[in-house]
């Protein structure tokens, strides 16, 4: 990292910690709204179904309902949600706001009830009858493809809503002249975000103005504002979105969602304010899904290990609807598979099927299955050809003298530094004694593993990367940074906060741009009115596209600061002059020293004694920037781990868990750490323990947080990141983002790890979760059939 | 079900050292009195089945769920909050603790953590670190991977117990 950095990179503790550490945070159920009335929604029971009715005359006569709502009701008021952006073998789907027909899983909203108060809300909700005539529910991607399959959604020609293909040089060639072809398979299961706060939004109609008040915990707020302005048919200028504190979101909070949009028409229709939270139920049943992935690699190898091709095969289990194009998280996965290695003959093929389930959506790292299947193959490779996993590695990993480097699928990737991190890993875990320690271990009944797992973490996706996907949109961002008379400074920016943390990192970056202390810099974000239209939060992209857009429009406040600091000086221009913790110095010999003034006294002459400036200069001091990063930028890092087996209970302990990993210049140490073993613990979570299960019926059994099991302390380790910072040369300050790298990785070095320690029962992990009941049903199939390499 | 607005209960509560005579419904929850009734938000509510810890509060000094109690069952007890523990300038020595390890990310699990070990430390002063993953195992935290938690809580124990950390 750059030595010349004062505000970037400082270790600042968190400006937010006080008042969410004292319980004076202010989430969405936190805000008062009197007299608002609570929604509550009727759910399906069923995963496949017609609506023939809605009963909803004893609903309405109870005490407190203001009125029920159905499907048939909001599509007079909203229009229709429909996704075709112009991507080859991707259908075209609509939704209403709420199902009219049909119901297409278990949880779908079908009608709406408004009360004055959320328990008599829900007491009437249940009071509501609705007429159903089941439908065989599709399952699964077996069944979707089905040829007889029934149809999730009947205006499509079929369930595979969206398929694609490519084939980059002569994968076939390669796997002909190859000395071993190794086949590998991987199931990855369905996963939900399970923030901590689950969805809501209060959407307050201000009939005299004719405006909508939303207020809702979400990543995107501009996004959100345009896409609720359109389904209810109103101006950008009659909506504001405000996002208060969130309790997290995971990529959960970024699409508008039915029941919002139904909020906010019938906060319209009333002319009241209305208010909406979900219960953990319904945001594990109903919110948004993730994850699940079927992938089959075939890897044409040369004697030593060395990939000479690959094809890859990915089906995707979406659910019930498109909120997203179909296409969306997949496509990624196949788009940066190679990753780390030097492939340059590729083919993958993507399919998607809808199924009678929740919706899927971007999940924090919706890529996160290309890191086990890239570095699972890689084992299969090594286990196929009796070489050493490190070794395979070694060969194929793009070195220094690779760089910048081309992916069979045209992305670019520079700055990197996949060999770098894992030699760290490598050298930091100590390999040989490992080895050592497991023969032993394994001599006395006990199974140790090793899981190597080598990530390239897609991180900020620029306006050129939408644009070669066909996707509408945009990858900049926007910022506005104001020095006020006083001289205060305040900035903005698109991105909204879900826990992250940005306050002060993004004021390292303003502080950095402009020269004052970080302390001193205050950032406002969620509000649309306030800030800027930018992209919002997604991705990695905070620290490059948000930090970035700052530090860059902190660099032009700046620049208007030292002209106006250099004609109060009398000198004719600001080239020696420069602004430390808001105090402008000027290079005398060798040494800044003192100027004796201050960002304080440039204000004041900026906005009360304009007449004073320079000539040319502009009244006040008001900046505003946008900016549009590179297609994309890329983090990288090495996972390792240590587990051990028992074989009696299935149970799988972490010995130790090391991460070395390289995203650029650090905005601020703390913050950036805490991503890490935040992604990484959500990685493993989901390995070990998560699932959402459905029965054969689409019936939900994983709908309480005692069903749905995400990690304790007690099934976590302590983690140890060991760091690389090597700069990118083509954004603001070299940074790059981070925060779902540690997914990817956590996710293949478990199942990694625990394949190398069931290799002597001949068992190699190919699906997830890793759960007791898991393992011991695989080493009682072992034991039953000795012949069997794989799981079922 | 019921069809009929169920009539409130007349009850008095004892809330962070101060009494509050409210007007509630037999069924609602101590959480929901506390926040929606009383402007306690700070308690949070995060699962409403007793799992995820969020709306710990301490009765008669001693860690309970809100969202597993109803408000009526409550009179004649003492009920402390997170309000009543530390304010935005003047933190506990575990608020500090985690507001110097960040052990908190989003927050909303955190009022729940400081309840649970502002109490546990009081009656454990020198705890282990497993011993303390096994108490946190009570709080669900989706965003920290706990390790920082962990951290803070053992600092914050060792400064109670006037050791330099």
């Amino acid at each position: 990292m750059s030595d010349a950095f004062t505000e970037i990179g400082r270790a600042l503790p968190r400006k937010e910690d006080r008042r969410l550490v004292t319980g004076r945070g202010r989430y969405l159920d936190d805000l008062a709204f009197p007299g608002a009335l609570h929604v509550s929604f009727v759910r399906s029971p069923h995963a496949h179904a017609r609506i023939l009715g809605i009963d909803s005359v004893e609903a309405a006569a109870m005490p407190g309902v203001m009125g029920v709502f159905t499907g048939r009701d909001l599509d007079q008021w909203t229009t229709r949600l429909r996704l075709a952006p112009p991507i080859e073998g991707l259908q075209p789907t609509e939704l209403t706001t709420l199902p009219i027909d049909k119901v297409r899983f278990h949880g779908d909203p079908v009608a709406c009830v408004v009360a004055t108060d959320r328990y008599l809300a829900e007491d009437a909700a249940e009071c509501v009858v609705v007429d159903y005539e089941q439908i065989p529910a599709v399952t699964s991607i077996e069944e979707a493809f089905a040829p007889d399959a029934v149809l999730v959604d009947e205006t499509l020609s079929s369930n595979m809503v969206s398929h694609q293909s490519l084939c980059v040089g002569d994968p076939a060639a390669r796997r002909a002249e190859a000395h071993r072809v190794v086949s590998a398979r991987f199931a990855l299961h369905r996963h939900t975000h399970a923030p901590l706060e689950t969805r809501g939004c209060v959407a307050d109609w201000d009939d005299g103005r004719a405006h909508l008040n939303m207020h809702i915990g979400n990543q995107v707020p501009h996004p959100l504002r345009s896409q609720l302005a359109a389904r209810l048919g109103l101006s950008e200028s009659q909506v504001t979105v405000m996002s208060p504190d969130v309790g997290g979101a995971f990529g959960q909070k970024i699409a508008l969602y039915r029941e919002e949009l139904a909020v906010a028409a019938l906060s319209r229709h009333l002319r009241h304010p209305l208010r909406w939270r979900e219960d953990r139920m319904e945001n594990l049943m109903a919110a948004a899904h993730a994850r699940e992935y079927e992938c089959r690699t075939r890897a044409a190898v040369s004697e030593t290990g060395k990939i000479l091709g690959l094809e890859l095969e990915i089906d995707e289990d979406f659910g019930g609807y498109c909120f997203y194009p179909a296409n969306y998280m997949a496509r990624v996965i196949a788009l940066i598979m190679t990753g780390p290695y030097r492939i340059q003959d590729y083919a993958y093929e993507v399919r998607v099927a809808l199924t009678n389930k929740c919706g899927a959506g971007p999940m924090r790292a919706p890529m996160a299955v290309t890191s086990w299947v890239m570095e699972g193959t890689i084992d299969a490779i090594a286990r196929e050809l009796g070489l050493d996993p490190v070794e395979v590695r070694r060969i194929n990993a793009l070195g220094p003298g690779d760089l910048p480097y081309t992916m069979p699928t045209g992305e670019v990737l520079e700055d990197v530094t996949p060999k770098e991190t894992l030699e760290t890993a490598v050298a930091a875990i100590d390999v040989a004694a490992f080895r050592e320690r497991q023969a032993r271990a394994r001599s006395e009944g006990r199974y140790l593993g090793l899981g190597l797992c080598t990530v390239i973490e897609s991180t900020t996706y620029g306006s050129e990367f939408y644009k070669s996907a066909g996707i509408p949109g945009s990858g900049h961002e926007a910022a506005w940074v104001r020095i006020e008379p006083s001289g205060a400074v305040n900035a903005s920016v698109g991105l909204m906060g879900t826990g992250q943390g940005y306050e002060s990192p993004l004021a390292q970056a303003v502080a950095e741009g402009l020269g004052v202390r970080s302390e001193d810099v205050t950032v406002h974000m969620g509000n649309t009115d306030i800030a800027p239209y930018g992209m919002g939060s997604r991705g990695g992209r905070g620290a490059t596209a948000g930090g970035g857009t700052l530090y860059l429009c902190a660099l032009k406040a700046r620049e208007r600061v030292l002209a106006i600091a250099a004609s109060m000086l009398d000198l004719n221009d600001a080239g020696g002059l420069r602004m430390r913790a808001g105090h402008i110095e000027r290079m005398i010999g060798e040494d800044w020293q003192k100027t004796g003034l201050a960002l304080t006294d440039i204000a004041r002459r900026a906005y009360l004694d304009p007449l004073a400036l320079p000539e040319g200069v502009a009244p006040g001091l008001d900046f505003s920037h946008s900016y549009d990063p590179p297609a994309m930028t890329y983090s990288n890092s090495t996972h390792a781990c240590e587990v051990e087996v028992d074989p009696q209970t299935g149970a799988i302990s972490i010995d130790r868990y090391i991460v070395a990993e390289d995203c650029g210049t650090v905005l601020n140490p703390i913050v950036v750490r805490g991503q890490q073993q935040g992604a990484i613990a959500m990685g493993l979570s989901g390995a070990l323990l998560e699932q959402v299960i459905y029965d054969g019926a689409g019936q939900n059994l994983s709908a309480t947080l005692a069903d749905y099991l995400v990690a304790s302390p007690n099934e976590l380790p302590e983690f140890e990141i060991l760091h690389h910072h090597t700069p990118n040369q083509r954004t603001p300050a070299g940074i790059k983002g981070m925060a779902e790298g540690g997914v990817m990785g956590a996710i293949g070095v478990i199942a990694n790890a625990v394949s190398d320690a069931l290799a002597p029962h001949g068992m190699t992990i190919e699906r997830l979760p890793l759960t007791p009941q898991s393992i011991c049903a695989l080493l009682q199939e072992a034991a039953t059939s000795p012949a069997k390499r794989t799981q079922l | 079900m019921n069809a009929h607005k169920p009539e409130p209960l007349t009850l008095s509560l004892s809330v962070n050292g101060q009494t509050y005579d409210l007007q509630v419904p037999a069924r609602k929850l101590l959480s929901d009195v506390l926040r929606e009734d009383l402007g306690l938000t700070g308690t949070h509510v995060g699962c409403e089945h007793g799992v995820c810890g969020a709306c710990t509060v301490l009765i008669d000094g001693r860690p309970a769920r809100a969202c597993l109690t109803f408000a009526a069952q409550m009179e004649g007890h003492d009920i402390t909050t997170i309000e009543a523990v530390g304010r935005p300038d003047a933190l506990s020595v575990l608020q500090q603790a985690l507001h110097e390890e960040h052990g908190l990310q989003c927050g909303f699990c955190t009022p729940g953590i400081v309840m649970t070990f502002e109490h546990y430390l009081r009656e454990n002063p020198a705890p282990t670190a497993d011993e303390v993953r096994d108490v946190l195992s009570g709080n669900l935290c989706r965003c920290t991977g706990y390790q920082n938690i962990v951290a803070a809580v053992l600092k914050a124990a060792a400064r109670m117990r006037g050791e330099a950390a």
